[in-house]
């Protein structure tokens, strides 16, 4: 009995010994250069969801991936398009859109090559106080201008949309991001696509 | 393979005749069948026929469209799964013993229902009716027609939809399997933006389909699986006064033929080719669309007592023609400020994918292996979309181990995925560079019975995440490793009470390699701890209680330097949540719960000389909520529930010496009813409804007040 048991903790330590040597050998990430003069992305705290969508808006600007994952629910992250936009793309290209989805979709977008301005949000959009575990804010416009500098394009994205945003620890988060409806441009009155056009673009190429 | 049609006297060529006879039969019959059909389901007093969302094969059909559209081996192994689907079923139907004297109608059914949904974003009406007609010879008929109404009260939009769909089946007695498919959809979209411009988004598609399939047939050593089909599509829309329209007609075959070479080991192979044609309209563009579209595959299979596995290839192609808007490197459509000729493009998009796969397990009594290698090969060009060309390439490995030793269970697994993308935009020279993803992950996980009725789990994981651009053509190279131990106890008293211990440490690395990324990076450490009860006192009373104790380190790994402005923090949280749920009566339900959130953030404020860090609280905040919900049986079928909480949230905001002190209350109460009801006659109605009252510093005016409702009635005659 004692002979068994000895060899079972044995068998144990060996198999998670393995796991350690394997984890600290092939495991290891690669050392990050010294930050740059002038090149600081410097996020909000994540205190108030006012800070959150600032730092979506803060990611987009310096196209850097880490802001967008980092403000955006890590528990569970929904993206619901607008019918507009679900309809010019095959079906079931946006069922299921969750945060794995979301971190693919940011990190192509940003990989392309883009350059972003951003407005995340009309100058008299009254942001509603935090309070519990959850707030919704409703119909807020946010308008994208993306410029591609491999082919010269400029492309316009203007979205109404209602965001969810939850209290994840001690931290807020987006966890619903559902568009409404596309836009007109405040320069020319061109109705612009949501947001979702560019996820979808990604997403089914 | 034709053999089911035959007498079993008459298996040879001489009867040929006979059988060619008997086919034209069938298809006589067929004929008849739907005109009757028809004739009975429009003159019936409910000469409706419907169509559901959920019902729309056209639309969804991955068979005809995976190849032109997903390609690679999820295409084929979607065609072939289909394949395997439709063959059950034809299985099934063709085990119908036949009745070739009966009448050739046994019954029909019609199914009208009518209701309305509501929730805080819309109001939904509709109507629906299906009608199924069974006829001989398992033969059936099911129609479907559905009419529906939204309406958007967060939004100035609404939408109607009108849509029938039928599916004529056969049953036993043909040589293959047929579907005969119809689907009408129409629908209406009307949207009006916070800048008062209306767009109409209308579309009116039109779909049919016959698919014939066989599956499992021998014929000498082989065994074959077979699909055929063909469909029309007259599909049309308009979105902001663009006309975007389709006429095409479609055709597709599939074969799949296995051969057994030796007890436990197959080969098998299988073939898929579509093709379709027709005209588009692309605003006030016509040209011809065309499709075509290829699938080979090939794969040994073995099975014995120790091991199974395979090996398989598969290939697809696809070449399509149509029009499309002019769009730019990303895929966006690019219009603006581009003359009304050069808008509109002819595109021609071809894929050429490929896919390897082998898969090896093993099991040797109280160990078992797996292993998977996989390789998938992704070439998508475009001959006007900005995109260019896309290379694309996915490998992953996976090894798991799972060994019984005594009590204990062990398993290791190691996941390894490795994939890049290229591009080579439309009109460059050069390729873009390849975008690399890497991805490791390890698994450990060990579970024994500690004591009597007491478990032990211990879970070990690391995951590490690479990005790599080629040539540093981005900067957004980065690393995300993510290391998980926790320990977990449960220990059960049977029908009394369990108790749960979990202890958790999580650390996450988010390193940006490049200089103009770093500034960011930081390692989180994370430790929490999570007792909980359940206490079942009596048949009508029980007790949960769980206490979280939750702490993360954030360390900045830059924050030494004088350009980088972010600080290491810490947050802790201690959350207690008791429930207690009653059940006093057998006709009432109550529950209560209390959740007591309480946390404070601090940021590092300074370091001794030795080596002491201080941190400065910036944030103390208690939120206490307290919610109650009812149940109460009034009579069977009628049930009357109601729900509140109230949330008051308590918040100081400390920067330096000034606080901030906020204080909100938020809460919502609903009541409602839910009564089902089903009487003799087949008619029942079920109805769900909720009002909702909510108030709090940040509920809109829509949501402070609304109901909720899931209303029907159906019968069936």
């Amino acid at each position: 009995m004692n002979g068994n048991y000895g060899r079972r903790i044995w068998y144990l330590c060996v198999a998670l010994g393995g796991c350690l040597a394997l984890a600290g050998c092939l495991f290891e990430p690669r050392e990050a250069a010294l930050p740059a003069d002038g090149a600081v992305v410097t996020y909000f705290d994540k205190t108030s969801s006012n800070n959150v969508w600032a730092n979506l808006g803060k990611s987009l600007e310096a196209t850097n991936s880490p802001g967008w994952e980092d403000n955006i629910s890590l528990e569970e992250f929904i993206y619901i398009p607008d019918t507009d936009t679900e309809n010019q793309f095959p079906p079931g290209t946006f069922v299921g859109w969750d945060r794995d989805r979301e971190v693919n979709f940011i990190n192509s977008f940003y990989n392309s090559g883009v350059s972003i301005v951003v407005q995340m949000k009309d100058d008299d959009f009254v942001v509603p106080p935090d309070t519990g575990l959850e707030v919704e804010w409703e119909n807020v416009i946010y308008f994208l201008t993306v410029i591609n500098s491999a082919d010269n394009s400029v492309t316009k994205y203007r979205g109404s949309a209602i965001i969810t945003f939850r209290l994840e620890g001690n931290f807020w988060y987006v966890y619903q991001w559902r568009d409404q409806q596309g836009e007109s441009d405040p320069d020319t009155g061109q109705p612009l696509p949501t947001m979702g056009v560019l996820r979808g673009n990604f997403a089914s190429k | 393979m034709f053999d089911r049609g035959l007498s079993p006297h008459c298996r040879s060529v001489s009867c040929t005749g006979e059988f060619l006879r008997q086919s034209v039969e069938h298809w006589r019959l067929l004929l008849a069948q739907i005109v009757m059909v028809w004739v009975v389901v429009l003159l019936s007093p409910t000469s409706a026929v419907a169509q559901t969302e959920d019902n729309q094969p056209a639309a969804s059909d991955s068979t005809l469209t995976s190849p032109a559209t997903g390609g690679g081996l999820a295409a084929a192994r979607s065609q072939a799964d289909a394949m395997g689907e439709e063959a059950e079923e034809g299985d099934e139907a063709n085990n119908v013993v036949l009745n070739k004297t009966g009448p050739l109608f046994v019954r029909l059914t019609n199914t009208p229902k009518v209701g309305s949904k509501a929730n805080v974003r819309q109001n939904l009406f509709f109507g629906e009716l299906s009608s199924l007609v069974t006829m001989r010879n398992a033969a059936s008929f099911s129609n479907m027609l559905k009419w529906s109404y939204e309406e958007y009260r967060k939004q100035n939009k609404n939408v109607e939809r009108r849509g029938e769909s039928f599916t004529y089946s056969p049953g036993a007695g043909l040589p293959l399997t047929f579907a005969l498919v119809g689907d009408w959809s129409w629908m209406q979209d009307k949207t009006v933006n916070t800048a008062e411009f209306a767009n109409l988004f209308a579309q009116d598609n039109k779909m049919i389909r016959l698919t014939g399939t066989r599956t499992k047939f021998t014929a000498g050593d082989f065994v074959h699986s077979f699909k055929m089909g063909g469909s029309f599509e007259d599909r049309q829309s308009v979105n902001q006064k663009t006309e975007k329209n389709a006429r095409e007609g479609t055709v597709n075959a599939g074969l799949q033929t296995g051969y057994k070479i030796l007890p436990g080991l197959v080969v098998a192979g299988r073939i898929y080719g579509t093709t379709n044609s027709g005209q588009k309209t692309l605003g006030d563009k016509d040209g011809p669309s065309s499709a075509i579209g290829d699938t080979l595959g090939i794969g040994i299979y073995y099975d014995n007592v120790y091991s199974n596995g395979r090996i398989a290839v598969t290939r697809s192609n696809f070449e399509k023609k149509y029009l499309d808007f002019r769009k730019n490197a990303i895929g966006s459509i690019d219009t603006i400020g581009v003359s009304d000729d050069l808008k509109i493009v002819n595109e021609l998009e071809t894929q050429d994918a490929m896919t390897l796969e082998f898969e090896a397990n093993f099991n040797l009594g109280p160990v078992r292996f797996d292993s998977t290698f996989k390789r998938t090969t992704n070439d998508l060009n475009y001959a006007e979309n900005g995109l260019g060309l896309r290379e694309r390439e996915l490998n992953e490995a996976k090894f798991s181990l799972g060994v019984l030793v005594g009590v204990d269970s062990l398993s290791v697994s190691y996941d390894y995925g490795w994939k890049w993308d290229d591009q080579t935009i439309q009109g460059a020279t050069a390729k873009r560079g390849r975008q690399y993803n890497k991805r490791r992950d390890l698994d450990f996980d060990w579970e024994r019975p500690l004591f009597k009725q007491t478990r032990f789990q211990l879970h070990y994981r690391v995951g590490l995440s690479q990005d790599i651009a080629e040539a540093e053509y981005n900067a957004n190279d980065k690393d995300r490793l993510q290391t998980d131990f926790s320990v977990q106890l449960n220990r059960t008293w049977p029908q009394k009470f369990t108790t749960k211990l979990l202890v958790l440490y999580r650390e996450v690395q988010d390193i940006s390699i490049r200089a103009n990324r770093s500034s960011n990076n930081n390692i989180k450490d994370t430790f929490e701890i999570t007792p909980s009860y359940t206490w079942y006192t009596s048949s009508w009373l029980t007790w949960d209680q769980s206490y979280r104790l939750y702490i993360q380190y954030t360390d900045y790994v830059f924050s030494d330097l004088e350009q980088v402005t972010r600080q290491d923090n810490y947050n802790k949280r201690g959350n207690l949540t008791t429930r207690v749920t009653l059940h006093p009566t057998k006709r009432l339900g109550l529950i209560f719960r209390h959740d007591y959130n309480k946390k404070f953030n601090a940021t590092k404020s300074g370091e001794d000389a030795a080596g002491t860090v201080f941190y400065a609280r910036d944030l103390n905040q208690t939120i206490s909520k307290l919610d109650m919900a009812m149940t109460f049986k009034v009579m069977p079928g009628v049930t009357l529930e109601a729900a509140t909480y109230r949330t008051r949230d308590d918040r100081e905001n400390i920067r330096g010496d000034k606080v901030t002190e906020i204080l909100n209350f938020s809460g919502e109460l609903w009541v409602g009813a839910r009564i089902v009801q089903s009487w003799p006659n087949s008619a029942s109605f079920s109805a769900i409804i909720k009002k909702f009252n909510a108030f709090g510093p940040s509920v809109s005016a829509t949501s402070a007040s609304y109901w909720e409702a899931d209303i029907w009635l159906k019968w069936e005659f």
